[in-house]
């Protein structure tokens, strides 16, 4: 945006973003087009795009701006020639909801646009087209960090719609900061999943040639077509290279890097498939195969759980502040095995009364790891003990944001004591009773 | 006639576009160091990557772009460890823009008297060819509209870049190139002149002038591949070429010439054959007339069931093997774009098809197929169906072209002896800049533009202090011109003989390196050992020399070669005795130098021996 004075006078003069112009300052002229200003950067220069595509900030104030006869320029549209569906192959259905894989800059406006209408992602990805005859959704387009359940729940109602009436797989691209919480949300919401349901989105944004979009959606869209896993999972490159990608169980799975391609990594747990952008896809663990029925959803979700991590010097009354908030549900991202502070030097430091406070009020309170990899333990240690006695549920290997997102299912569905009683029992494979030795940094 | 004159005759338009790395210690947009590459590092890994082509700022795919994308190679990045980063392979957003290089880029500006631009837009400068794995480069316009003189004549200089290197090519297979990551993102700086350069020669000189201009800063990376021209050419009729990567400014001129005589070639070629009203053909499939051929060209790709197709050239009899550039004909202009589609070239009937193993029964059946005529010629491919297919389309436009005369071209240079170049790819056209969306735009302030203009570097104030320290006109300017200017200052900062030491980096480089010798290969921390060897009376200026012959051929301490060559210069007390021991032979002064010069030259300074006689 540019400062109201900018704005104002270029107003007065009748200039729109686009249209050609003459600037004069100290004693040279430069010619082209008016740029859109973005948030970045001084706010007394226009941006003025010159015939060698280059853009250039110019002072304001020292500028002579005249406005130049000849065509503005139409930024910002892309070719849109009609891409043909072939009915004979796959239906699939892709639901889009925003995020780095189907944004494309917008010149005009100088902002983020999403790709929207089928034949912009077809046309931009024409290998879909032939792998499957696509049905594309958009419920809604925002960022990841933006999405709350209300959102998870739609896309499960989405989902479940588009596989009763037909769909043989969906692929949903979104945002991928959350990714891993939405595909633990969807894991528990959609029940007696008959399809595949992937997750895919993008490192790289699809406007710059290098994207990870291209490959993670047509591997996506090859499982959605072809593969017979019904569950939901998160499909991304298995390596920086544009080799494969791999699918993840929903509910173990996390973005473990904030900018390469291969940020999601299976924990506790291995891929269940690699899948190559020509269709080959590679079975490597256990799965729950397509049989028959409609998918359901179950899709209550609790607002009132927090996610609390444990540190050296942290303080119990975080549990307090909780409980007085009328908070339902805690999980705890305990150290190692699964531990809080019990016997500081500070004795007001243990949390042990804060944890019994809590549980004796109903809240149920789950304890995770923040080592992510490997199980939390009750009983190694004295002190272990002495917080697991108190009631708190130890979540076995689960992600602290798996588990996160349980307790706010749980709790939305049923009663306290059965949501106490489920936490740590497996429902969607969120939980291994056994870890492979090959499951770890992987 | 005068070049001038013929040149304008003919239309000529010549521009240059200057590329010169920067020496600061860290990249453009990360935090990675820019020192040349050791060549026995270690890398970290590879990773590979396919790139398209995306549509610009205005919709379109730009031609150069969609061209890469059709290839649909493969490309892997080598990546070498402690020399690029996360940011390089497009696993990390770029970091903020090094400002030591952008305070480098805006002294030349000043130096060239340009306008600085008030705010600086980083923009993506779109690349498919794979040399950059985010698949463009950075580029930021930082000033515009200045001027040099040149030989008294005013030169235009429209603009001035801050970019980032891209990555070297290590090798190039069918479908897949390679690439080593380390020079990625080093900073770069491009300098344009306008179209309006008026003989191959001023070319040369502009660029000469350009490149002292920088290199006196101290501020740019010196050694092979820092500095690379690309030269935009074109004549009356031809149309707008541009030679990539010239790397010796010494041969810029002898490019253009070449260019020049290629352009006028085609145009020849054109004129024939629209006066003999000849066209292309389309694609016809060879596969079954060549089964069981025995020309070798043919049977390897068959037996890994590739196709081989063919396409008629009406009236192109002869026309083929025209040579366009030394060694160069339009057969083999027309290769290169085959060969861009991933196959090993073209078969033609320019040549002796025979000598491929082909029998005249093959022949007369392509004869037959293709409908030749006794003036037609014809053009056959052999490859996987999806490479031939592509390439015969590529060939196929390209003759085409012949008869409308030049194509737009990007090429690249072949390293041979004859100054020829290469197709590479189309020329790119506009639709190939969008904005940076990832790094901040850059306010550029009072302070920045000040600074830029007290570091400006002034080659008239240079040739000054060069001239009263060498006490030559000329030998100064050469030392001003010599890639060896840096090394030299840095010497005379300790060594108070400038002449001495110019005269060795200039004329006994020259000499050493004629005889064979490998002196560039020298670096300068070792000539600074050497010199300081030689100030501190350790060795003498014979000796200098004879170092010099050891160290291009191994790199090691000067003490270790003054050792081993027994270089030690004789001086004081222990020569006063050499002088006692020869005056007992003879009295006669000149004897007395010669006895002792015959068993010690290298080890005596002549005018010491001469002070004590």
């Amino acid at each position: 945006m540019y400062s109201d004075e900018i704005e104002t006078f270029l107003k007065s003069k009748g200039i729109k973003t686009g249209d050609r112009i003459r600037v004069e300052y100290s004693g040279v002229t430069i010619e082209g087009d008016l740029m859109p200003k973005t948030e970045a950067g001084r706010h007394d220069t226009i941006i003025v795009k010159l015939k060698s595509g280059y853009n250039v900030g110019i002072a304001f104030g020292n500028a002579r701006i005249t406005k130049m006869n000849g065509q503005a320029v139409e930024p910002g549209s892309s070719p849109k020639s009609k891409v043909k569906q072939d009915a004979k192959l796959p239906k699939i259905s892709l639901i889009y909801t925003g995020g780095t894989i189907g944004n494309k800059i917008d010149y005009r406006t100088g902002g983020v646009y999403p790709l929207l209408k089928p034949e912009e992602l077809l046309h931009e990805i024409p290998e879909l087209s032939k792998i499957a005859n696509i049905t594309v959704k958009s419920p809604f387009s925002m960022a990841s960090e933006d999405l709350s359940y209300a959102e998870w729940q739609k896309i499960a109602h989405e989902v479940a719609s588009e596989i009763n009436s037909g769909a043989r797989g969906v692929v949903v691209t979104i945002g991928t900061d959350t990714m891993h919480y939405v595909s633990a949300a969807l894991s528990f919401m959609l029940q007696d999943l008959n399809a595949p349901v992937v997750l895919t989105g993008a490192q790289r944004s699809s406007d710059r040639g290098s994207s990870d979009a291209f490959m993670n959606l047509i591997c996506a869209a090859q499982l959605a077509a072809k593969s017979d896993i019904a569950e939901v999972g998160i499909c991304m490159h298995r390596s920086s290279s544009d080799k494969e990608c791999q699918f993840m169980r929903g509910t173990k799975v996390r973005k473990m890097h904030s900018s390469r391609r291969d940020a999601f990594r299976p924990i506790n747990d291995s891929a269940i498939a690699f899948v190559t952008s020509d269709g080959k896809i590679d079975y490597n663990g256990h799965y729950k195969k397509i049989g028959k029925g409609k998918t359901t959803v179950k899709a209550g979700f609790e607002n009132n759980v927090a996610l609390i991590k444990v540190h050296p010097n942290s303080t119990p009354g975080i549990i307090d502040f909780y409980v007085d908030m009328g908070y339902k549900g805690i999980i705890l991202e305990g150290t190692g095995l699964g531990h809080t502070p019990v016997g500081p030097s500070n004795k007001k430091g243990s949390w042990i009364p804060q944890i019994g406070g809590a549980i004796k009020k109903g809240v149920v309170i789950g304890m995770t790891t923040q080592t992510l990899y490997g199980r939390v333990n009750a009983n190694v240690y004295t002190n272990l003990r002495k917080v697991s006695e108190l009631g708190v549920v130890y979540c076995e290997d689960m992600l602290p944001e798996t588990a996160y997102v349980k307790l706010g299912w749980l709790l939305g569905n049923y009663d306290a004591k059965k949501a106490k009683e489920l936490l740590n029992r497996n429902i969607v494979g969120e939980i291994n009773e056994r870890i492979g030795y090959d499951e770890f940094l992987v | 006639m005068s070049d001038e004159e013929y040149y304008k005759s003919i239309g000529f338009m010549c521009g240059l576009e200057l590329h010169q790395r920067l020496a600061t210690s860290r990249k453009l947009f990360c935090d990675c160091p820019t020192n040349i590459i050791d060549a026995n590092g270690k890398e970290n890994g590879m990773v590979s990557r396919y790139q398209r082509a995306i549509a610009g700022e205005l919709g379109t795919v730009d031609i150069s772009a969609g061209f890469e994308e059709q290839r649909r190679r493969r490309f892997v990045y080598k990546i070498p460890e402690g020399r690029s980063c996360l940011v390089e392979i497009d696993e990390e957003p770029p970091h903020d823009m090094n400002t030591d290089a952008l305070h480098t880029v805006l002294s030349f500006a000043k130096a060239m008297n340009m306008n600085l631009v008030d705010e600086i837009q980083p923009m993506r400068k779109a690349v498919v060819d794979g040399s950059d794995p985010s698949a463009f480069q950075r580029t930021s316009m930082v000033a515009f509209d200045g001027f040099i003189e040149v030989n008294g004549q005013k030169v235009e200089i429209p603009s001035i870049f801050l970019e980032e290197e891209s990555c070297r090519a290590e090798s190039t297979k069918e479908q897949e190139i390679t690439y080593e990551v380390d020079m990625l993102g080093v900073p770069l700086v491009e300098i344009d002149t306008w179209p309006y350069i008026r003989t191959p020669k001023e070319a040369k000189d502009i660029a000469l002038y350009i490149g002292t201009m920088m290199r006196i800063s101290g501020k740019v990376q010196r050694g092979i591949g820092s500095v690379r021209q690309d030269v935009n050419v074109s004549i009356k009729g031809g149309a707008r070429v541009e030679m990539k990567g010239l790397q010796d400014i010494e041969f810029v001129d002898r490019y253009i010439e070449n260019e020049v005589k290629r352009q006028q070639e085609l145009l020849k070629i054109r004129d024939e054959l629209k006066k003999r009203k000849a066209s292309v053909g389309k694609v016809a499939d060879l596969t079954k007339i060549l089964k069981g051929t025995k020309a070798r060209v043919v049977v390897n790709q068959l037996e890994n069931k590739g196709i081989v197709v063919g396409f008629r050239l009406e009236s192109f009899k002869g026309m083929l093997g025209r040579e366009v550039l030394p060694n160069r004909r339009l057969g083999t202009e027309i290769s290169d774009y085959a060969k861009s589609a991933g196959v090993k070239g073209i078969i033609h009937s320019d040549e002796d098809l025979y000598t491929y193993g082909f029998t005249e029964k093959e022949i007369n059946s392509i004869t037959k197929e293709l409908k030749l005529g006794k003036d037609d010629s014809f053009i056959m491919i052999a490859g996987s169906k999806e490479n031939a297919e592509k390439a015969a389309q590529f060939s196929i436009d390209r003759a085409n072209y012949a008869l409308i005369g030049v194509p737009l071209e990007t090429r690249g240079v072949i390293n041979d002896e004859n100054y020829t170049t290469r197709f590479l790819r189309p020329l790119p056209g506009g639709s190939r800049m969008y904005p940076e969306t990832d790094a901040k735009p850059i306010n550029v302030t009072k302070e920045m533009i000040k600074a830029a203009e007290i570091e400006a570097p002034k080659i008239e104030s240079e040739e000054a202090v060069l001239t009263k320290q060498l006490k030559d006109k000329s030998l100064a300017k050469r030392m001003m011109l010599s890639p060896k200017l840096q090394t030299y200052r840095m010497i005379v900062d300790s060594v108070d003989e400038p002449v001495f030491v110019a005269n060795i980096l200039l004329q006994r480089f020259t000499e050493l390196r004629r005889a064979g010798f490998d002196v560039d290969s020298i670096g300068d921390e070792r000539l600074i050992e050497m010199f300081d060897f030689y100030s501190k009376k350790k060795i003498t200026k014979q000796a200098v020399e004879e170092i010099l012959k050891y160290l291009s051929k191994k790199d090691q301490t000067i003490a270790a070669i003054v050792k081993e060559a027994r270089l030690e210069r004789i001086s004081g007390a222990p020569l006063k005795k050499l002088v006692e021991e020869a005056k007992k032979k003879t009295k006669d002064k000149g004897q007395v130098i010669k006895e002792i010069m015959s068993t010690h030259r290298l080890n005596v300074d002549g005018s010491e021996l001469n002070s004590l006689l």
